[in-house]
């Protein structure tokens, strides 16, 4: 996310502010085959794993969640819920495209 | 305090005195990230369209440009931060150490300064054609 997630935000906002034709130029990267897609799946992803792994240290900096069965099951409950988030996402971009 | 191994150096001393605000900053940035970049996922997503002129619009409000730059602002010292981290863990050598942390500070800086700037313009000038 850091080495690529935010230069695109960057790239994203100054091809905005650059005008209409830089904006068509960082578009067209995007629609260069599924390569958007294959970028925003994965850092839509990438992000929601870190997300929910952040919450999961939250409690774990509380103190609480130690326990080596609590431990595991959330460690395998934050790329779960990463996986269902951004299919959860995607189905619904997909679905306000057809509708 | 010897003056042998490195921690025959440091045993005793007791903590450095100041990694708890390194370490409390990464967690109130962790909390304004949450709620900054789950703000952006949900505009995004809900947007009907992405063609230059809506986005300078919807740029253009002071309801998306103050949270974009304020998620900036967050983003870009969260991730200084955590790679700053990164870096001082997996990085044994201190000259290429120093290099790195150097030219993190540079990409999180100038990375931060051009990312505001650009919704700044956007938000102030509207964008000339």
């Amino acid at each position: 996310m850091a080495l690529v997630g935010v230069p695109l935000l960057v790239w994203w906002l100054c091809a905005i502010s650059a005008g209409p034709e830089s904006y068509e130029y960082f578009l067209s990267w995007f629609n260069w085959g599924y390569l958007g897609y294959i970028i925003l799946v994965g850092m839509s992803f990438a992000f929601f794993e870190h997300m929910y792994s952040g919450l999961r240290h939250f409690v774990l900096d509380a103190g609480a969640g130690y326990e080596l069965q609590t431990n595991k099951m959330w460690s395998i409950a934050v790329p779960l819920a990463a996986i269902l988030t951004t299919g959860a996402m995607w189905l619904y971009i997909v679905s306000k495209n057809i509708f | 305090m010897g003056s042998g191994t490195n921690i025959g150096r440091v045993r005793g001393l007791g903590s450095a005195q100041e990694g708890a605000h390194h370490w409390i900053v990464q967690r109130v940035t962790a909390v304004s990230n949450l709620l900054l970049v789950l703000w952006l996922v949900f505009s995004l997503v809900r947007l009907p369209q992405y063609g230059h002129e809506l986005m300078v619009e919807w740029l253009s409000s002071p309801l998306v440009a103050v949270p974009m730059m304020l998620m900036l602002v967050s983003i870009f010292w969260h991730l200084r931060i955590g790679l700053q981290v990164l870096i001082e863990d997996y990085v044994p050598d201190h000259g290429v150490k120093f290099g790195l942390i150097v030219l993190l500070n540079f990409f999180a800086i100038g990375g931060a300064a051009l990312g505001i700037f650009s919704v700044a313009k956007i938000a102030f000038t509207g964008v000339a054609a």
